[in-house]
């Protein structure tokens, strides 16, 4: 409550306990070295301290803490996804970020406010309402809407006949929300490390020291650290760490990219996202509108910038919203998404032994970063594949066993 | 916009091609069906100069290029034929 | 100040005011009067008023600070259009201005209430709180929300227009200044196409305000001289009032201008943007009349105006004893000039000591007075960077900054430019520039006036002889060391009250930066985004530098090892309308489109194209196309299917392709006759179907569905790359128009016309394909059982199809022939258990499942995808898909994807469902799981409102089990 910033103003002198400890040197050894400080890595360093006792870990990033694509996404949470496992997966997600501020001493600013993905054809409206269904079935809040109540619930948009592609109905998913990408990555920090883990930035991976087949430590440019564990969650990195432990994956590296608008009074509360005119948008608690796109048209490791996006982007949105005309894009920039072929993750155990991976995130990873890490950090504590990640398991690929979620990955293709 | 050198078509404002993944030779017929299931979704996705498929879509024409995907510089491009007679030589 | 005698005298002052054309606004609803060329703020200034806008986050007032639209300070709001910079954006009569984010009057804000609680809401104190008890941010975030944001955004507004053009030139100059022009010119005299964007209505750059070394009339003479030789060169387009947003790789730029987006493509890029202002750091360092130097000097030059009467300027460079003389010139006292150097160049001031101004070296100011204004300022010698000496206060109501700079290489990082901390000046500058992209002048490092303009005219000559393709190494020039005296290295006087602002946009003092390095967050990327230093709409122009300079401080690091963050586009908000322009949005229409139209069809997209979805007004549409599928099945239909894809294939090897390429056998199949052409991708997956005809031996004809013969196309010429088969493959979809006529009476109608095609069911059996002739009309001619009555699929080329329609509905009056869209079109295929590509298939399902398998070849050794089919069908397919009825008549018909549920699991789904009015019963298909898909099999549905019916797997086809209709 507020009351807590009275101790502010009052005693002049006051100062927090800091947020955020850092250890400038690393041992050389620990039980759990995790491979990049995004929310992932670090949601799986505070589980691993705070539900199975393990807190002798070292989470490594070659750059700033939480600074990959946990610091570029738009912020979107949901569980509305296609498949029994997807639904399953992400609800326990929802459920968990529900609970994180207070669990982690930080305000999220969890912020529910309905997700809405449009259906411009009828085949969109058979994936909403497949999607709703699955949903329903499995206790998510989703259902089908028409056209009237698309536009009863989101008064600000155009639902006018005459566009190139009106407005059909939606899939409405009341339990949709926005958060503060960054605090979350904050929140799992400060709790990691109130519990004895070390974070250690600007500190790059350039080999996976094994024995045998058995992983038994990290070559950084800082020098080699050894730990009984080790668990990769690089994003679009995957790939090139992967490869220094000796195995490939099945990700391809696009990027993605997003823009924000100057902020404005509050004018629109929902978040709306359009398949078949490839944009989302929302409106943070700063008054800036969200926004992205489909992944770019080719792959890199890269997230530069590019005019096009931009064009692309409003061209559409401005069908969807012709009054934000006026409104101006502030700033835009990219992130590095690690494409799978069936839009779901690959988690888990990997062909060398005691090495865990969390990857194939694509354009979906931002609200699974509770659920991803409280099940790594079971999966790493336990040594086995949890029943929740089973589906979403690397080999899952050779028995042609795909999550199918490209319909419901917001716009990702 | 990026430029790309079309060996057809000459530098065209790449909006006007189709990126079609790396150049890969299917496995042999006798391969084992992990070897198979490999070769269709794991992928080698290189940071470093990869050769690709590429097409320009107004054209029709179907090219090789081949680019660093870390810095996005494309090196060369080449017609099919010019390629994989290059790669036998 | 008033009004009177803010307005300085037209001669040498006001260059951008056409004084004989008075102009009259609003701003918050009270008259406001100004001249054509004032902008709102020169304007509103003139007339006394220098309070403009409330800041964000404590709603203290603001005024001018760099009367260039850099900042905030000088935000309003204009009809529809929020957020528009005031102090650029030019008056016009009747415009009605509002200021924004205040609760009450500008003047009199009551938000400003929150300026007392600062003290209890320290950085980042919204992390700290408002999230317990559980729901609380619930509450808090609705009046937040409603506090944050600056302008409004109008949901009734109308889009207005926007467009874009492109341009091309072999050098491109952003910054008109002395550097930009001398580059332009010297560019052009080089014998390239160059193209100068500059922001400001006449290019000029700092000529436009500053003094040359005898004063403002050289630099006019200088800037005039400049444009001269410009305009003498027909090469040389200069486009003004013109802001580059962006510069993207390979030379790629955009630039706003009114409602114009501008894609530029150069060669070479010539950037000579100059430097943007950096504050100095006091207590209440933001009211209003403390401004920097350069603004001052614009508000006099350029509208005319006098910013104050009683002037302190704080100054670490020559530009501060500039911007005295020109004060003085206008009639301003200047009480004191204070230099924060140490030991200042006696040069710099000898002009301003002749004139009595009085000069304190080594002296910064450390603090200001006043409510909504300043009063005055304290000023203290510098003992050491942390340490100030005893303050005087010195009464005034003008403070000028000029304590430095940092260069605008925000352009030259978009391409991929590093951001570089040079010790030894103070500043950042850009390295790794791209091949084609330079800087030029002070963004470079040049200073000095005369040394700017030769390095933009060397960089410019050298940059048109690379364009023009006679490459030089760029031109090595002498480092300009002027550069170590224009910008001070701590120009921060920490206060202990906080009010010593950091960032304006985001009211951040400069405890709140050494707070988020307390809170942890040490590294300057951390402190920006805890801080929300730099986020603000400036974007961290008058923030960033000083930020780093505390973070450093605070972290005892070097600044360079604190490093900066990048600079992203665009380097100005860019409106929505400005990237969408007019918004093309392309839509396919068949040759019958207007025919439709007049039948009273409701159309439909598919794609890009339109087609009929059924005949008749939308309250009616339930009946309408009851009424098309008993025309059908009973007499006579015709339906417009030019939107399917169409595929010629050509060649020695085209029946190998066919065959390669798609599951069935095509080898030997027969010329005239078709087969079904199912296709499935590497990873065994149906990915399209359609109907393969060979019209001779070496040409294929193959159709493909309307949404997927674009992807088909792309896939068969990417195989063939591979396969190097000896054949052509042409997308000729839009140049056929197509159109199916079936029912009983479908012969009868076609023979109607004189054709050379014997259409007799012995000549033309089902399954055959005929080429020939329609009323003259060359025609290709299927018989295919979609719809699964006696039928003809006519292709004919696009431009004879209006005709051919019209011909055949002429021939079928007599018979009632009736037209029918998609919607009857799928019942009429559920009525034969044909699958839907798409619908009844996913983006996983392989043959086996979708009960395909009699279409895959058994005995070739190789098609697109049979290693995976093949071994999916050997680990034992899951599902498959099955017909199914409802007993129960009265239970209602589910829809697509609802699901089967069986002991509380998801055991499959619904795809296509209808009730069927040839046989008066709900008709359907679903996936079951393999042992439950044989005819007699029970399951449940799940349908909407969670009611569960009862289903029955039942063979298909439903209509016509024997297939007989379609083969008469």
């Amino acid at each position: 409550m507020p009351l807590a910033l009275l101790k502010y103003g009052l005693n002049p002198g006051f100062r927090d306990a800091p947020q955020l400890r850092w250890q400038p040197e690393f041992k050389s050894n620990y039980d759990v070295i995790i491979i990049g400080a995004g929310g992932h890595g670090l949601a799986t360093a505070f589980y691993l301290a705070s539900r199975h006792g393990v807190s002798n870990i070292a989470v490594l990033d070659k750059a700033w803490l939480g600074g990959g694509n946990t610091a570029r996404n738009t912020t979107i949470i949901r569980a509305n996804y296609l498949t029994p496992e997807g639904v399953a997966f992400y609800k326990e997600s929802v459920e968990l970020f529900r609970g994180l501020s207070e669990e982690v001493d930080i305000n999220i600013m969890y912020s529910e406010r309905g997700h809405f993905t449009l259906a411009h054809t009828d085949a969109a409206m058979r994936t909403a309402r497949w999607r709703a269904e699955v949903n329903k079935h499995l206790g998510v809040d989703s259902e089908v809407i028409d056209a009237d109540e698309v536009g009863r619930l989101c008064p600000t948009l155009n639902m006018s006949e005459e566009v190139r592609y009106p407005v059909l109905g939606a899939l409405y998913h009341p339990p949709g929300a926005l958060a503060r990408h960054d605090a979350v990555a904050w929140g799992y920090a400060k709790g990691a490390m109130a519990r004895g883990v070390e974070v250690h930035p600007g500190t790059e991976v350039t080999g996976i020291l094994k024995e045998g087949n058995r992983a038994i430590g990290v070559e950084t440019d800082r020098g080699p650290i050894y730990a009984g564990k080790i668990v990769q969650a690089v994003a679009g990195s995957s790939s090139r760490v992967s490869a220094l432990a000796g195995f490939r994956l099945p990700i391809k590296t696009i990027p993605l990219q997003a823009c924000v608008s100057e902020p404005v009074k509050p004018v629109l509360d929902q978040i709306v996202v359009s398949g078949s005119l490839h944009v989302y948008i929302s409106q943070s608690a700063r008054g800036e509108m969200v926004m992205g796109g489909s992944t770019d048209p080719y792959g890199l490791y890269g997230s530069r910038s590019t005019l096009d996006f931009k064009e692309g982007l409003m061209a559409h949105m401005l069908e969807l919203f012709p009054f934000m005309a006026e409104l101006r894009v502030l700033r835009q920039w990219g992130g590095i998404a690690d494409m799978t072929p069936d839009f779901s993750p690959v988690m888990g155990l990997t062909p060398v032994e005691n090495y865990y991976i969390d990857s194939g995130w694509g354009t979906w990873g931002f609200k699974a970063t509770p659920v991803c890490g409280f099940r790594m950090a079971e999966c790493v504590a336990t040594g086995r594949q949890p029943d929740l990640l089973k589906p979403f398991a690397l080999d899952r690929f050779h028995n042609f066993d795909l999550v199918g979620e490209k319909g419901a990955a917001s716009v990702g293709h | 916009m990026k430029i790309m050198h079309c060996p057809l078509n000459g530098p065209r404002n790449i909006d006007e091609f189709v990126w079609m993944g790396d150049v890969k030779s299917a496995p042999e017929p006798t391969c084992s069906d992990r070897e198979w299931t490999s070769y269709l979704f794991i992928e080698d996705n290189l940071a470093g100069e990869v050769d690709e498929w590429w097409l320009h879509a107004p054209s029709n024409y179907w090219f090789i290029a081949r680019r660093n995907r870390i810095t996005d510089k494309i090196l060369w491009t080449r017609s099919p034929a010019d390629y994989f007679s290059e790669r036998k030589s | 100040m008033t009004a009177d005698n803010a307005r300085l005298p037209a001669d040498g002052w006001g260059l951008l005011l056409d004084r004989t054309r008075p102009v009259t606004f609003s701003f918050d609803g009270a008259s406001q009067h100004g001249f054509a060329g004032d902008v709102v703020a020169s304007a509103l200034m003139a007339s006394g008023r220098h309070v403009l806008s409330r800041s964000f986050k404590y709603h203290r007032p603001r005024g001018v600070l760099t009367m260039a639209g850099h900042d905030s300070n000088a935000m309003v709001q204009i009809g529809a259009e929020p957020n528009v910079r005031g102090d650029r954006r030019k008056i016009a009569p009747g415009l009605a201005v509002i200021s924004i984010n205040r609760m009450g009057r500008l003047d009199f804000d009551w938000l400003a209430v929150l300026g007392l609680f600062s003290r209890f809401l320290p950085v980042g104190f919204y992390y700290k709180t408002f999230f317990r008890p559980h729901g609380a941010w619930r509450l808090f975030e609705r009046p937040i929300r409603a506090l944050a944001g600056l302008g409004s955004l109008d949901p009734k507004a109308h889009h207005g227009y926007y467009d874009k053009q492109h341009l091309f030139c072999d050098v491109l100059v952003v910054g008109g200044g002395s550097a930009g022009l001398n580059a332009g010119i010297a560019a052009a005299e080089t014998g390239a196409e160059v193209l100068l964007i500059d922001e400001w209505p006449t290019p000029g750059g700092s000529l436009l305000f500053g003094r040359s070394h005898s004063g403002r009339a050289e630099a006019e003479m200088k800037r005039l001289s400049l444009l001269s030789r410009a305009s003498r060169l027909p090469n040389l387009r200069i486009m003004s009032d013109t802001t580059v947003s962006g510069l993207f790789v390979d030379n790629w730029a955009s630039a706003l201008n009114n409602n114009r987006l501008y894609k530029i493509r150069a060669k070479q890029t010539v950037l000579a943007t100059g430097g943007y202002d950096q504050p100095i750091v006091f207590t209440k360092n933001d009211l209003p009349g403390i401004m920097f130097a350069d603004a001052a000097q614009r508000l006099m030059r350029l509208y005319g105006v006098r910013p104050g009467s009683r002037a302190v300027i704080a100054t670490a460079n020559r530009f501060g004893y500039d911007a005295a003389l020109d004060l003085l010139d206008a009639g301003i006292e200047v009480a004191a000039i204070v230099d924060l150097r140490k030991s200042p160049d006696g040069s710099d001031g000898a002009a301003a000591k002749a004139r009595g101004i009085r000069i304190l070296p080594n002296t910064t100011v450390v603090a200001a007075k006043g409510r909504r204004h300043v009063e005055a300022v304290a000023v203290a010698s510098i003992l050491d960077r942390d340490r100030r000496g005893p303050s005087e206060w010195i009464n005034c109501d003008l403070v000028l900054m000029s304590a430095g700079y940092t260069p605008a290489i925000n352009l030259a990082c978009h391409t991929g430019a590093k951001v570089v901390y040079d010790p030894a000046i103070a500043m950042h500058r850009a390295a790794d520039l791209p091949a084609g992209v330079h800087v030029a002048g002070s963004v470079a490092g040049f200073w000095s006036e005369a040394l700017a303009a030769d390095h933009g005219g060397r960089v410019g000559r050298s940059a048109a002889l690379a364009a023009i393709g006679r490459d030089t190494a760029p031109p090595a020039a002498a480092e300009d060391t002027t550069a170590r005296d224009i910008t001070h290295p701590w120009p921060i006087t920490e206060s202990p009250g906080g009010k010593d602002f950091i960032d304006f946009d985001e009211d951040l003092s400069t405890r709140d930066i050494v707070n988020s390095v307390h809170d942890g967050y040490d590294d300057i990327q951390l402190v920006k985004r805890y801080s929300t230093a730099g986020f603000g709409p400036s974007q961290g122009r008058h923030a960033n530098l000083n930020t780093i300079r505390m973070v450093a401080r605070a972290t005892g690091r070097d600044i360079e090892k604190v490093g900066s963050t990048t600079f992203r586009p665009p380097l100005v908000p860019e409106k929505f309308g400005h990237l969408a322009g007019r918004g093309y949005e392309p839509t396919r229409l068949t040759a019958m489109h207007d025919r439709h139209l007049v039948l009273g069809a409701r159309m439909m997209p598919a794609g890009l194209w339109m087609r009929p979805a059924y005949y008749g007004p939308k309250e009616k549409s339930a009946e309408a196309i009851v009424a098309e599928v008993r025309a059908v099945r009973t007499n006579v239909g015709i339906i417009d299917v030019s939107t399917l894809g169409g595929l010629d294939i050509r060649g020695p090897d085209a029946a190998a392709f066919v065959d390669r390429f798609y599951t069935f056998n095509f080898l030997k199949q027969p010329v005239g006759r078709t087969r079904y052409a199912l296709l499935t991708d590497e990873t065994g997956v149906i990915i399209d179907d359609g109907v393969a005809c060979r019209l001779h031996d070496q040409h294929f004809y193959v159709t493909a569905t309307t949404s997927a013969v674009d992807q088909v196309y792309r896939l068969m010429g990417f195989w063939n790359q591979h396969w190097r088969l000896d054949v052509d493959v042409a997308n000729v979809t839009a140049a056929y128009a197509g159109i199916n006529i079936a029912g009983p009476r479908a012969r009868a109608v076609v023979e109607k016309l004189r054709t050379d095609i014997d259409f007799a069911a012995s000549a033309f059996p089902y399954l055959a394909v005929r080429s020939g002739h329609l009323a003259g009309i060359p025609v290709r001619v299927l018989r295919v059982g979609f719809v699964g009555e006696a039928g003809f699929e006519i292709h004919c080329p696009s431009s004879f199809g209006g005709r051919l329609w019209d011909l055949l509905i002429e021939a079928g009056q007599s018979f009632g022939i009736k037209p029918f869209g998609v919607e009857a079109q799928r019942v009429l295929r559920l009525e034969k258990g044909h699958i839907i590509v798409g619908q009844d298939t996913d983006g996983l399902t392989n043959p086996a499942e979708a009960g395909m398998t009699w279409a895959l070849s058994k005995t070739k050794p190789a098609y697109l995808g049979k290693r995976s089919v093949d071994m999916q069908i050997a680990k034992g397919v899951g599902r498959v898909l099955a017909g199914f009825t409802l007993p129960d008549r009265n239970a209602p018909c589910p829809k697509e994807n609802h699901l089967v549920i069986e002991g509380g699991d998801i055991m499959g789904r619904v795809t296509s469902a209808v009730l069927s009015p040839t046989l008066n019963k709900v008709i359907g298909l679903a996936y079951l799981p393999v042992s439950r898909g044989a005819a007699g099999s029970r399951f449940q549905i799940r349908t909407d409102g969670g009611r569960t019916v009862d289903a029955e797997v039942i063979p298909m086809p439903f209509y016509d089990p024997d297939n007989k209709r379609q083969e008469m």
